[in-house]
């Protein structure tokens, strides 16, 4: 079952690529990311523009047993040498659980970053990041706060996430979520980096602390990146036992430049 | 509470190494010898500064910063030839950045 919003996104995607495509010769790729789950410190060289998609499969079994798969496709412009804005022209998702199976279209989203200190020279590269989600029966803000530090060939990254959310029919719905994410990332040669993610979300429905959530979950990422190119792959294992909550997670994020 | 709290004092140590380690790992700084040594064959101090400022952020968009050491200055130029498209540098950015890289190479 496809839902006639999901219809209009499509089409709107469709027209929108077709702009991009036309802008393609120019400008350039934006960044390439070194994990899936974090954001890195260091924003968009001003002028370049890309096209990112994301798919992330979950998958929980047990009672509540469901798979559902997201897909994202964002774009990625640097505005200045610190300032970089990327627009979700489309979340959907496929679901399929006990009850019923089929596509929908989620939510569209403006994303803000604003790096403050480099991940090289500086003792830590920080920026900020702000995000507006909006979509069908759904209203989000985050914030995030990004720390990054290389080493050499390795990136370390970490990430402090809040989140509002209202949902249901009259926005009536709300939970609050904070979340960390830690990361590390080895470039092995220079076109391929191997690593390792962790994040950990504590889920607050109502805003309620008694009635909180907490997962944890780990697993290894690996990117690739040739030319104006790159895909990154993060499997995360829950390593705690929420229900309801997925078993695993695989997120891949294929970005280019255009 | 006892994860975060275990989270954040892995960050502290994290700045704690940093303080000690950043110096090993930063490209050096332009400094006056640097400028001198690099005035008219590879750009007066502002360029040279331009140079750094954009190899420290716009290089590791894509890869890690390799040490300057680990390509010949006969190499540099292609290289950075190849990469001035992807991080988008102007042709004087491009220029300050060959500068910065062939002052450090052949210091």
């Amino acid at each position: 079952v496809i839902l006639p919003v999901a219809h209009s996104a499509v089409k709107r995607l469709r027209f929108l690529c077709i702009c991009i495509l036309a802008l393609a010769p120019c400008v350039s790729v934006g960044g390439v990311r070194h994990f899936t789950f974090l954001y890195e410190a260091n924003t968009s060289a001003p002028g370049s523009l890309e096209l990112e998609n994301w798919i992330t499969w979950q998958r929980a079994t047990g009672p509540g047993r469901f798979d559902q798969v997201d897909f994202r496709h964002e774009l990625e412009y640097g505005v200045t040498d610190r300032f970089q804005v990327s627009v979700y022209l489309a979340d959907w998702f496929y679901e399929n659980n006990r009850e019923h199976s089929g596509f929908a279209y989620s939510d569209s989203a403006i994303e803000l970053i604003y790096n403050l200190t480099n991940p090289v020279v500086d003792p830590v590269g920080v920026s900020i990041y702000g995000e507006v989600k909006a979509g069908d029966r759904l209203l989000e803000l985050e914030s995030k706060l990004i720390a990054q530090k290389n080493f050499g060939p390795l990136i370390l990254a970490y990430n402090a996430t809040l989140e509002a959310v209202w949902e249901g029919n009259d926005l009536t719905q709300d939970e609050g979520e904070f979340s960390q994410a830690l990361g590390a990332s080895y470039e092995i040669s220079p076109p391929i980096s191997v690593g390792v993610e962790l994040l950990h979300e504590f889920v607050f429905p109502e805003w309620r602390n008694e009635e909180n959530i907490r997962n944890l979950f780990v697993g290894p990422n690996v990117s690739y990146r040739r030319r104006n190119w790159f895909v990154t792959v993060t499997a995360l294992a829950q390593a705690t036992d929420t229900e309801d909550e997925p078993n695993f997670q695989v997120r891949t994020i294929f970005g280019i430049g255009l | 509470m006892k994860n975060f709290a275990i989270l954040a004092a892995a960050m502290i140590c994290l700045v704690d190494f940093n303080s000690c380690e950043t110096t090993s790992f930063a490209p050096p700084p332009v400094t006056a010898e640097l400028a001198r040594e690099g005035t008219g064959q590879h750009g007066d101090i502002a360029t040279l500064r331009e140079g750094r400022t954009l190899f420290v952020s716009r290089c590791i968009e894509c890869h890690t910063l390799p040490a300057v050491s680990s390509h010949s200055a006969q190499e540099w130029p292609r290289l950075i030839d190849e990469m001035a498209g992807r991080a988008n540098l102007k042709p004087t950015e491009r220029e300050a950045v060959l500068a910065y890289v062939l002052a450090l190479r052949t210091r």
